[in-house]
């Protein structure tokens, strides 16, 4: 019996290691390998009759030849990378000053500011835009008080709301990888970067971004992933016309009731949302690992 | 040359690569930098000593131009350089932590102040290429920077600079972060540089060893002020103040009062009781207190009472061998309990000394220096 202790101990090893795994292997399977591999195979049937479904491509084939469905696509998924382009532009500003310039209290103060809408639902904060931006609103009031309208302005259910909306709802994952890599910068660096003759545009183009890229690509992903699947935002701030390709998969399953086709749409959708990324990745040259580490 | 895109206007007559006139910076109520004044000749090697947080880093910022100072003149090549923005001044920095750009090659960490000198393309390789073979490291250029060890990481910081024929090269105790035997190596290897380079160095440190091996002028700092400027001789034999002789080099310290004073020599009762002679370069009243310094080095040791007259002899009790090779010492206590730390030398008459033993030290008074405490009781804490 004295020879066994080693192995006792090496079957609890591996006893603690599944037990330990079994949460996320669970989680993974149940929630998001068996939904997808049911959606594939939902999207990959036609019915032929009351409860008989036979194998057929028509789901995709209707994609491509419906031109409504095509253009709604696209449309989203450039919205979608102009939203993220633009939250990274006013959140990398926003991030610099809170990680390099303010020290102390005041950093952890703009910070926290930063935090605070995100303690309300998304849906209460798009309300609060459309109060501000409606035909009755308030933005649309003070210009007639100042005498700049001479009639209500209605701002809402156009392109420039929705994308109001999808930057203010994504601010928050942009400013947090981002002011993280920008806080791991050392000081130092930007100074020897002036030391030896940089001007600001490239010390920021030559020592911070290169640094700060991997919180850049980290945050661009969430936030055009956040965006892209977006179902509220464009459906509040954009009316009925938005033409947002999760409201095309809502209309599908709800509506229509053809859960063949959103499930189409849905698999679609996630092949269009990982090429954009794998692109992405590419042209900066980062590695999804370094990013997401 | 293409070296010359800093250097506008240089008079020929000056001979000073950085003067400093009246510098002071103050953080609130703190002087962080008090009135300093120097200046440096062309090509010295120039180190400021100072204990932390004596405003040595400040006064090196505010060289760089990372600070500006609240009243005082910086003048580079005789020019004033007050307004001139750090990317601007024909001074480079080596930092504390080197600072090399961890997302760059060696090469490209040597280009980059090239490039943004206006140095043109083709002429880059051969400058990194002769730069990497001064400081011996002949084809590190493409090597990444976490692949290189703390020695070849501060010859690039150092190569960085010196490709740009800085005026001034200043360095921010880049010594601090190596270990003991490979700090020994760089003191040398700066000196080295220096030498080769025939550029001005600054460089700050809390280490004296450092700054008296390399340097030609060290400066001592404390509190804000230069304490005393001088070749580390003259700072190791002729302290101007009780701060420069407790700080640089080991002393024995003792507090006393005047006795009498008769010329340069002056007669000490120290607070144990223990009437000595010393050297006193100012007048001091009888009465006055004073703290004595004698160097372990400067006494003798004598197993029988010394033939030759000495100004100071004491009887010693041997306390404890401290072994350390060339820099052995020994302690020694007086009957007035008075403990001295006295350097061993290595020869065979000492080698049968050990703790408890009665032997004999001595020192001529001309060895050991005296200074009045002054009204900040403080000052000699170091």
């Amino acid at each position: 019996m004295s020879g066994e202790p080693g192995n006792v101990n090496r079957t609890q090893y591996r006893l603690g290691f599944w037990l330990l795994l079994a949460p996320i292997v669970l989680w993974l399977s149940l929630l998001i390998i068996l939904p997808h591999i049911d959606m594939v195979l939902v999207s990959l049937r036609e019915r032929i009759a009351s409860r008989q479904y036979g194998f057929s491509l028509s789901n995709y084939t209707a994609f491509f030849t419906e031109p409504l469905y095509w253009n709604t696509f696209v449309r989203t998924a450039v919205m979608s990378v102009i939203a993220t382009l633009l939250t990274l532009i006013i959140a990398f500003p926003v991030s610099f000053y809170i990680a390099k310039v303010l020290t102390g209290r005041p950093k952890i103060a703009l910070f926290i500011l930063c935090l605070i809408p995100f303690w309300v639902s998304e849906l209460v904060r798009t309300y609060g835009w459309m109060i501000l931006l409606r035909e009755t609103g308030l933005i649309s009031g003070a210009l007639q008080w100042f005498g700049l309208a001479d009639q209500p302005v209605e701002m809402l259910y156009n392109d420039v709301a929705i994308m109001v909306g999808l930057i203010y709802t994504s601010m928050l994952f942009m400013v947090v990888p981002l002011v993280t890599t920008l806080d791991s910068l050392d000081n130092s660096l930007i100074e020897a970067g002036y030391d030896l003759g940089g001007s600001s545009l490239h010390v920021m183009k030559s020592i911070v971004i290169p640094h700060a890229m991997p919180g850049i690509m980290s945050g661009c992903i969430v936030v055009f992933m956040l965006t892209l699947g977006n179902y509220l935002t464009p459906t509040l701030l954009g009316g009925k016309d938005s033409l947002w390709f999760t409201e095309q998969i809502y209309t599908q399953f709800i509506t229509r009731f053809n859960w063949e086709q959103g499930a189409a749409f849905g698999i679609l959708l996630l092949v269009l949302s990982s090429l954009i990324v794998w692109l992405g990745l590419k042209i900066t040259k980062q590695s999804f690992t370094r990013v997401m580490s | 040359m293409t070296d010359q895109a800093f250097a506008s206007g240089v008079d020929a007559e000056v001979q000073e690569d950085l003067a400093c006139a009246l510098l002071s910076k103050h953080f609130g109520e703190f002087a962080a930098v008090d009135g300093v004044s120097f200046s440096i000749p062309r090509g010295a090697f120039f180190s400021i000593l100072g204990p932390s947080g004596c405003g040595k880093t400040t006064l090196l910022r505010m060289l760089a131009g990372f600070q500006q100072p609240d009243s005082g003149d910086i003048l580079i090549k005789g020019s004033s350089v007050l307004h001139t923005p750090p990317n601007k001044r024909p001074v480079n920095m080596v930092f504390q932590h080197l600072a090399l750009f961890p997302t760059m090659s060696v090469a490209q960490n040597i280009a980059y102040g090239l490039k943004r000198k206006g140095v043109p393309k083709r002429e880059h390789a051969s400058l990194i290429d002769e730069v990497l073979a001064k400081v011996q490291l002949p084809g590190y250029g493409d090597k990444r920077i976490d692949q290189l060890s703390g020695g070849q990481k501060q010859r690039v910081a150092i190569a960085r600079c010196l490709v740009l024929n800085p005026a001034v090269l200043l360095l921010d105790e880049p010594l601090g972060a190596l270990d003991l035997k490979l700090r020994e190596q760089m003191k040398i290897e700066l000196k080295r540089l220096q030498r080769e380079f025939n550029t001005t160095f600054v460089y700050i440190t809390h280490d004296q060893s450092e700054a008296m091996v390399m340097s030609d002028q060290v400066a001592v700092m404390n509190k804000g002020r230069f304490e005393q400027v001088g070749t580390p001789q003259e700072l190791y034999y002729q302290p101007k103040t009780a701060f420069v002789a407790s700080f640089v080099g080991d002393s024995n310290q003792y507090a006393g009062t005047v006795q009498a004073q008769s010329g340069q020599v002056v007669t000490i009762v120290t607070e144990h009781g223990v009437r000595l002679l010393s050297y006193g370069s100012q007048p001091m009243p009888s009465g006055s207190p004073v703290t004595l310094f004698i160097r372990p080095e400067v006494m003798q040791i004598s197993t029988s009472q010394p033939v030759t007259e000495q100004d100071n002899c004491l009887k010693v009790t041997i306390l404890r061998m401290l072994f350390d090779g060339a820099h052995s010492q020994v302690q020694v206590e007086t009957a007035e309990r008075v403990v001295l730390t006295v350097a061993l030398p290595q020869t065979a008459d000492f080698q049968a000394l050990e703790a408890g033993r009665s032997v004999y030290v001595s020192w001529q008074a001309s060895q050991c220096l005296c200074f009045p405490v002054s009204p900040e009781p403080a000052e000699a804490a170091q």
